[in-house]
């Protein structure tokens, strides 16, 4: 039994040794904007927040996460965070079964540096792999939901 | 409806004025679904008593099973039902998917790659519980002799890679473009101031969508609901309803959500389908809904089809006039062997004299199939030749592009006799593609000769020229319809495909709205409900040129029919007829716009689509007021459909000269001490006829640079030659591009309107990554003046190569 805080609320499940965060979010908690590409820590595509460090959901236990607060992408919407917006407008997305991460990512990027230059952005969603090729258009959607957050 | 089969001609039909199409900034339908991680893909389904199936696979490259024993795997707790290929209720074949119908072993007792679903698949409680339970199967295989090497292949005594199909070799082509003829040959040698020869290879590369190949089969008694990951929905319905001795069409419900990604791939092989059967009927057995799945590795097998050996003899004059090209190439698993390498020297050039002879053959590899491209032999081809000429000759690519231009043999002039015999307008779209990019690019003043430029860092730097033609041309069909909605007057745009995510939805609403005179925001389109309509879905680079005419077609229908309703009675009853809205007016004098309706003699009589028919809304079908003494409002429903069939190049007797080209440049810098090649900048140049959805065009034109830099430089499925075995299997080892892969690259449009599409537009998805792969040889070659003509270009080739010199 772990208890753990997600988008705000909290939880009380019973894992499995097995599980990862991946399945506990997204198959038990429904929570889908986590997405599975990989499989295996190499395309962020189910990345979340976890204390406030984005992590790769497919590589942690889910019972490794007792008492961690969770942000996912359906927090960082419910919020009305400006990235869903910028994302949306700039077409940073195709099939889109990518960009919830990247999003999520950027979140943690922004939550830590709200004024970042386009190389930092870059750096921090270089781990996000993209297999429709969005990624000239994720800086701009970044650096616009920033400007915002800053009042812009 | 006339214009309806008019698409061997320039169209006729434009528009006076264009509000949505072709602006920048309309909005994107699924664009906050798929931020807010709202979009629902069919990895995400989930029914109430849901089982996990997987599949068992082969561990050899070509192996049969003699014996299995199922019975520790049906006993492990959570297992509810397992499927054996010696099951007798399996028919011996059934249609599984592909273009046409196809007659495939649904789960069949050999396998013919390693890695292939073969023997059994479990139904358990989660997908963790199927996995461990496929490792208590126990299986008695046969092991076969395998062959991996294309050009083993061929040889005599090479072992049979499916002797089931093909017991007498490995060689295939099913008379289909084995040969490619033009000309004679021997003659245009002769002409030649000078003769080239050279070899090139292609390793395999594959598709790899984000989403896993899946899909959900549940029985509503014995109507079949399915979820399906599917490119093509109307494939996935008729298959569906050839099964177990035939299942009505109208009893099949089908849900095609989003989709993560597709690029043609795996949607085509003609067994995608077999996920579903084996989960039919474990559902059925089991009354539960059944949810397939693949693992990430198992949708590594398979891949795009240049996988082979490519050799090259080309003569030309000194002024790079290509007088002859002879060419032999053999590929390996083509599922369709019908495209040749090259059919673009004879489609978009003046070469007059032309032979290819292909060799297609089986190997112990997973089945290939078009990738974002159906051509990549060809474009492959193309660029190496042309690069290699210009190179030979001490010219410029650009010039020796442009002086070859043309089709079937023929040279310009032709050429532009055909498009204004066709009606288009007479433009030379190479040579303003061309222009625009070579500004772009900084061409005139960074191109260098070959291995000379070395740059501050310490790196070669290396310039690059390709072109091409664009594509709009296989065969395809579509229908799609709009009604009006009662009340409010919006317009729903009903046409099953599948949102793969080019955003083809929106243009689909920008047409729409254009025609019908309403406001984009009136107009939405949910490609994931079945009306029982199916249009093209975004393939085959077919994707406006046939939906585009469709929903136009519907448009126009639907505009007169609105404008005729409006000037006559509102319906009847039995009680008499309402008042026409416009009295004293015929549907001439009518005309839309921002969704009002008016008089166009008098634009201060008028009436928003809403107003018009909202009363007729209000009783539904009830029309209960009558009884009450007020007689309610009624219309005739506001519906019409469109719908389209292409005729393409594909047709043998060629209908179609192709018009419209693309150009495109690559920057590279090359580190002599790593090997390493660094994309630093892209410029894609694409005449698309018409612009319909601007960001939707600039966004395949980087996505298409982004997965045609990945497959020139690192796309690679490995196999170990000696068991046979996939090595790279997933998205560590297997060099997807990231974001930091490839420079800034400019997305340049060019309009000429001499696409056979509506609006003149051509397609755009899937030229650039094919053309740009084989642009890294040139690119790598102006860096170091060696030729690497082994793709993809890996450092340790760039640095066997370097050590050669
Ligand atoms: S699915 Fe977790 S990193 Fe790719
Ligand atoms: S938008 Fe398709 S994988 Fe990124």
């Amino acid at each position: 039994m772990i208890k753990l805080t997600v988008n705000g609320q909290p939880y009380e499940v019973r894992v499995e040794p097995e599980w990862t965060l991946y399945y506990l979010i997204h198959d038990r908690l429904g929570l889908i904007g986590s997405k599975q590409f990989c499989d295996r820590g190499a395309c962020g595509s189910c990345t979340v927040i976890m204390d406030g460090r984005p992590i790769l959901s497919c590589m942690a236990l889910a019972i490794e996460c007792d008492g961690a607060n969770i942000e996912t992408v359906e927090g960082i919407a419910r919020a009305s965070h400006p990235l869903i917006e910028s994302y949306a407008r700039h077409h940073a997305m195709q099939c889109g079964y990518c960009t919830p991460g990247f999003i999520v990512a950027a979140k943690a990027l922004l939550d830590k540096n709200p004024h970042p230059t386009e190389e930092q952005v870059k750096e921090a969603l270089a781990g996000n792999l993209c297999r429709c090729g969005t990624y000239p258009q994720h800086s701009k959607a970044v650096l616009e939901a920033a400007e915002k957050l800053l009042g812009g | 409806m006339e214009e309806m089969f008019d698409n061997l001609r320039a169209d006729k039909y434009p528009l006076k004025e264009y509000n949505y199409i072709g602006r920048r900034g309309p909005r994107r339908i699924d664009g906050f679904q798929k931020a807010s991680g709202n979009a629902v893909y069919t990895m995400d389904v989930q029914l109430p008593g849901m089982l996990h199936m997987r599949f068992l696979t082969s561990p050899y490259p070509h192996a049969a099973i003699k014996n299995m024993d199922t019975s520790k795997a049906e006993s492990f707790p959570g297992v509810r039902a397992i499927l054996r290929y010696d099951d007798p209720e399996l028919p011996p074949i059934a249609d599984l998917g592909g273009h046409v119908p196809s007659a495939e072993v649904v789960l069949p007792g050999i396998a013919h790659f390693q890695g292939e679903e073969v023997g059994a698949a479990v139904a358990a409680d989660t997908e963790a519980v199927a996995e461990e339970a496929l490792k208590l199967v126990e299986v008695e295989w046969e092991e076969r002799p395998f062959v991996l090497d294309p050009e083993e292949a061929l040889k005599p005594d090479a072992p049979l890679a499916h002797p089931e199909l093909l017991p007498n070799g490995n060689h295939y082509n099913a008379g289909l473009l084995d040969v490619l003829e033009l000309g004679d040959i021997s003659q245009g040698f002769a002409e030649a101031d000078k003769v080239i020869e050279f070899r090139s290879e292609r390793r395999l590369h594959t598709w790899i969508g984000p989403e896993r190949p899946c899909g959900v089969f549940r029985w509503n008694g014995d109507c079949p609901e399915v979820w399906v990951k599917q490119q093509r929905p109307h494939i996935a319905k008729r298959v569906i309803s050839s099964w177990f001795g035939g299942v009505p069409m109208n009893k099949i419900k089908m849900h095609c959500l989003y989709q993560g990604a597709s690029f043609g791939g795996w949607s085509q092989t003609p067994w995608n389908m077999a996920g579903h059967y084996c989960a039919a009927v474990l559902a059925k057995r089991t009354g539960r809904p059944v949810k397939w799945t693949f693992t990430r590795r198992e949708d590594f097998y398979g891949g795009e089809m240049d996988e082979g050996v490519y050799y090259y003899k080309v003569g030309a004059k000194n002024d790079g006039t290509i007088t002859a090209v002879q060419g032999r190439a053999v590929l390996a698993n083509q599922i369709w062997p019908v495209f040749h390498f090259l059919k673009h020297l004879v489609e978009n050039t003046r070469i007059p004299n032309i032979h290819g002879q292909l060799f297609v053959v089986k190997t112990n590899k997973g089945p290939t199939v078009p990738v974002r491209c159906e051509q990549n032999a060809n474009a492959h081809s193309l660029t190496l030749i042309f690069d290699h000429v210009a190179d030979a000759f001490g010219l410029d690519p650009i010039e020796v592009a442009l002086k070859n231009d043309g089709a079937d043999g023929h040279d310009m002039d032709w050429l532009n006799e055909r498009k204004a015999e066709r009606g288009f307008e007479v433009r030379d779209s190479l040579r303003e593609c061309v222009e625009k990019g070579k500004a772009a690019i900084g061409w005139y003043n960074r191109w260098h000769p070959p291995g000379k430029k070395r740059l501050p860092n310490g790196r070669m730097h290396g310039l690059a020229f390709t072109w091409d033609h664009e594509w709009d041309d296989s065969a395809g069909s579509s229908e799609m319809a709009i009604r009006i909605e009662r009340n409010d007057g919006t317009a729903t745009i009903l046409g099953m495909g599948s949102d793969v995510g080019v955003d083809a939805e929106n243009s689909y609403c920008q047409i729409a709205a254009d025609e019908l005179g309403m406001r984009l925001d009136d107009v939405y389109y949910n490609p994931q409900a079945d009306p029982g309509f199916f249009r093209m879905t975004p393939d085959s680079s077919t994707n406006m040129s046939v939906n585009g005419f469709a929903i136009r077609h519907a448009a126009r229908i639907l505009k007169r029919k609105i404008l005729e309703a409006a000037a006559s009675p509102r319906g009847k009853t039995q009680r008499g007829s309402f008042p026409p809205a416009f009295p004293d007016a015929g549907p001439e004098d009518l005309d839309i716009k921002d969704s009002v309706i008016y008089l166009k003699a008098d634009p201060s009589k008028k009436m928003t689509m809403a107003e018009f028919v909202g009363p007729s809304g209000v009783a539904g079908p009830l029309v209960s007021h009558e009884n009450l003494g007020v007689r309610s409002n009624f219309s005739v429903p506001l519906f019409a459909f469109g719908y389209h069939v292409q005729t393409g190049t594909y047709a043998p007797q060629h209908l179609r000269p192709r018009f419209c080209r693309q150009a495109h440049f690559m920057e590279v810098e090359v580190d002599t001490e790593t090997g390493l090649i660094e994309v630093t900048r892209v410029v894609n140049v694409n005449d698309v006829g018409k612009v319909i959805n601007r960001a939707s065009c600039e966004g395949q034109q980087y996505g298409g640079s982004y997965m045609g830099v990945g497959r020139g430089r690192s796309e690679e499925v490995v196999y170990d030659p000696v068991t046979g075995i996939m090595l790279n299997g997933n998205l560590l080892d297997y060099k997807m591009a990231t974001m930091l892969d490839v420079g800034p690259i400019d997305t340049l449009l060019v309009e000429t309107g001499m696409g056979y599409g509506p609006y003149g537009v051509i397609g755009i998805g899937e030229d650039i990554a094919t053309v740009m792969p084989a642009l890294l040889g040139p690119a790598v070659y102006n860096a170091l003046g060696i030729w690497i003509d082994d793709f993809p270009i890996t450092p340790d080739k760039v640095l066997k190569a370097l050590s050669k010199v």
